[in-house]
């Protein structure tokens, strides 16, 4: 049977050229600039801010340690420290772990959440105790991070302590620290430990705690429930 | 009042008094206003809020709501958090740049919102992950914008694989378009800075959201951000978001990647990405003109049996190998796919049924189109472990699955 065909959708037209980026920020040579090259344009005092930016994502990309130190003095500065960590996060070297987490004590609000979300990522147990102290720090933003990055982290050590902040805690750092607990959950099944992470779940299916996350916790009981012939 | 439908009881069967699923927006431009522009000729559904950094557009979509539903109901935010925390809201339809939709729809998930996002869904592939497993942990229901899996022209090539009457799955072909728009590698550089304009009119430290800082230009917030690598992930993603889908969502094969990842071509095209699965089969990501070469229209795919081949794209027609073509029919034309795909969504939310287009769904064609992406940066081919989630044979690439995200957002 023949199809009924519609014209085809015509070849978009050619739009304004858009606006050239200035030699000044272009990538260029950093592109293909290996390590030794790369350090010098973050030593240099006379690098952009620009050539500084793409040369931390490239050392991060080249997984260059002898980067960590000069990447790690960056983690302050208002424009670049995204960048810093661009670098650091993908470093398969511990001592950007302790980097970062030398940086948990130098750093401040936004900054400071950075470094965190970063060491979160990384999955750094050695940061636990700090970050339990900062989960029941004032500021709630930087106690949301805290709570995100241990619940990243996982094991049994941030388990036990996410559970005890969920009833010490309250506003939006306690729905934060109820996300970390799912999360935390999660691992600790992916761990084949069942029996922890049920009854974690079933603390967070208590009445006070955001709707949201009672739901997910009853949804992953009855999923676990309905999925494995164990009984609890 | 809107009256959400979950505090109503309506999920749980019990009929209530409201109806109307209610939704809000967050960052609708040109694309969301079609989006949108759909969503409000739903009977079912309501829209009742806008979120966006930019003023001129808050005003402009509160007008164009409250204009359809004849009152002054639409609400309007700058910040997504006072959205997400409204009750009365069931789901929230994303379009803004990339670089928001993965943070975004996870952020609503934990709000208990369900989403509808535009594509591309993640940056990365680790933010895909993140949105999937997002999804999964709080049983939210998420629909890709990728309304073609609703189209008519293209169930009716999915339904002929099904069917054997392609015989055995040989390879499936991705249109990823035209080089010239955007090509594999998108620029790094950053255009001159400029002046910024008054926090009211643009928050530009919320626009750049989780992307990396650079100077304020008038361009990128006009549309001209896309081909820049810190907002986009060129033309592999772009248009692999939205063909690479189709081909996984066709061979039922939205929960795996494939195994094997080798570029071909220059960043000035046309270029080609040749993909094999596990099983053997092939997907080839080609840059196959905005057209294709049997004139099916954009974004078009093909798949090839053992026994036969079909293709077909955004111009509805479909082609076929002499031996299918007995099996054709007349189809609705693929421009009501995504009238389908907005309604479909709004019934899975009545219903709490999966949607087509699934966070996990998502999750999988876009690992795809990062990994294509990244072999298309290395150079080289790249293999790739489905159980791992890592290159085998390359750690620079490792290195790049992950982007970092500007603080203080995470995912």
């Amino acid at each position: 049977m023949q199809q009924p065909t519609q014209p085809a959708p015509a070849v978009p037209a050619a739009k304004p050229k858009p606006p050239e980026p200035p030699p000044e920020f272009r990538e260029g040579a950093i592109a293909t600039m290996d390590a030794a090259g790369l350090l010098r344009i973050l030593s240099d005092a006379k690098s952009s801010e620009f050539q500084k930016a793409k040369a931390c994502v490239r050392l991060g990309e080249l997984g260059a340690k002898e980067a960590i130190p000069v990447l790690a003095g960056l983690l302050g500065d208002e424009h670049l420290s995204v960048y810093a960590r661009y670098g650091l996060e993908p470093m398969a070297d511990p001592s950007a772990d302790d980097a970062l987490r030398a940086a948990l004590t130098k750093q401040k609000g936004v900054r400071l959440i950075g470094v965190i979300n970063s060491i979160g990522k990384r999955r750094d147990a050695k940061a636990i105790p700090a970050l339990v102290k900062f989960m029941h720090g004032p500021d709630v933003d930087i106690a949301r991070a805290a709570a995100s990055a241990l619940g990243s982290i996982g094991g049994e050590a941030s388990a036990k302590e996410l559970q005890a902040a969920l009833p010490k805690t309250t506003g939006m750092t306690r729905a934060a620290v109820a996300d970390a607990c799912l999360v935390c959950s999660e691992r600790l099944l992916a761990e084949g430990k069942r029996d922890q992470a049920l009854a974690f779940y079933t603390a967070l299916s208590a009445t006070d705690l955001p709707k949201p996350v009672r739901l997910a916790a009853m949804s992953a009981i009855v999923r676990e429930e309905t999925l494995s012939v164990k009984p609890r | 009042m809107i009256v959400p439908s979950l505090v109503l009881g309506q999920r749980a069967g019990v009929t209530a008094p409201s109806d109307k699923i209610t939704f809000g927006g967050i960052g609708i431009g040109s694309r969301g206003a079609h989006v949108l522009s759909k969503l409000l000729n739903v009977e079912q559904a309501r829209f009742v809020a806008i979120c966006d950094v930019r003023n001129a557009r808050r005003e402009t979509i509160k007008s164009t709501v409250d204009q359809k539903y004849g009152d002054h109901g639409c609400q309007m935010y700058s910040d997504q958090y006072e959205l997400l925390a409204r009750q009365d809201i069931d789901a929230v339809l994303i379009a803004t740049g990339d670089r928001w939709h993965t943070p975004l729809s996870i952020i609503a998930a934990q709000h208990g919102k369900d989403v509808y996002c535009e594509k591309p869904c993640s940056m990365s592939i680790e933010e895909s992950w993140a949105l999937g497993a997002a999804f999964r942990r709080y049983n939210r229901l998420y629909q890709a914008g990728c309304q073609r899996r609703n189209g008519a022209n293209f169930q009716l090539c999915k339904e002929l694989l099904k069917s054997g009457a392609l015989g055995k799955l040989q390879a499936l072909y991705a249109n990823v378009g035209p080089s010239v728009n955007w090509p594999p590698l998108p620029s790094r550089d950053w255009l001159a800075a400029e002046e910024l304009p008054p926090k009211q009119v643009l928050d530009w430290d919320r626009w750049l959201g989780p992307a990396p800082w650079r100077p304020y230009h008038s361009s990128y917030v006009t549309g001209g951000w896309r081909n820049f690598y810190d907002f986009h992930g060129g033309g592999i993603l772009e248009w692999g978001s939205h063909t690479v889908d189709l081909c996984h969502w066709a061979a039922d094969y939205d929960d795996t990647q494939p195994v094997e990842y080798e570029p071909v071509g220059t960043n000035v095209g046309p270029y080609q990405v040749n993909c094999r699965y596990a099983n053997g089969v092939k997907l080839v990501m080609r840059d196959n003109a905005w057209d294709g070469a049997l004139k099916t229209g954009s974004c078009s795919f093909r798949i090839e049996g053992d026994k036969g081949w079909v293709e077909t794209g955004d111009a509805t027609k479909i082609e076929c190998s002499d031996n299918i073509r007995p099996l054709l029919r007349p189809t609705e034309p693929a421009s009501l796919a995504l009238e389908n795909h907005v309604k479909e969504l709004v019934r899975c939310i009545r219903t709490r049924q999966s949607t087509s287009a699934s966070a996990t769904a998502a999750a999988n064609s876009h690992v795809t189109c990062h990994a294509a992406f990244i072999a298309y940066q290395r150079g080289k081919t790249l293999t790739w472990d489905t159980t791992k989630h890592e290159f085998t044979n390359d750690e620079i690439a490792n290195r790049m699955r992950s982007r970092a995200l500007r603080e203080p957002w995470r995912v």
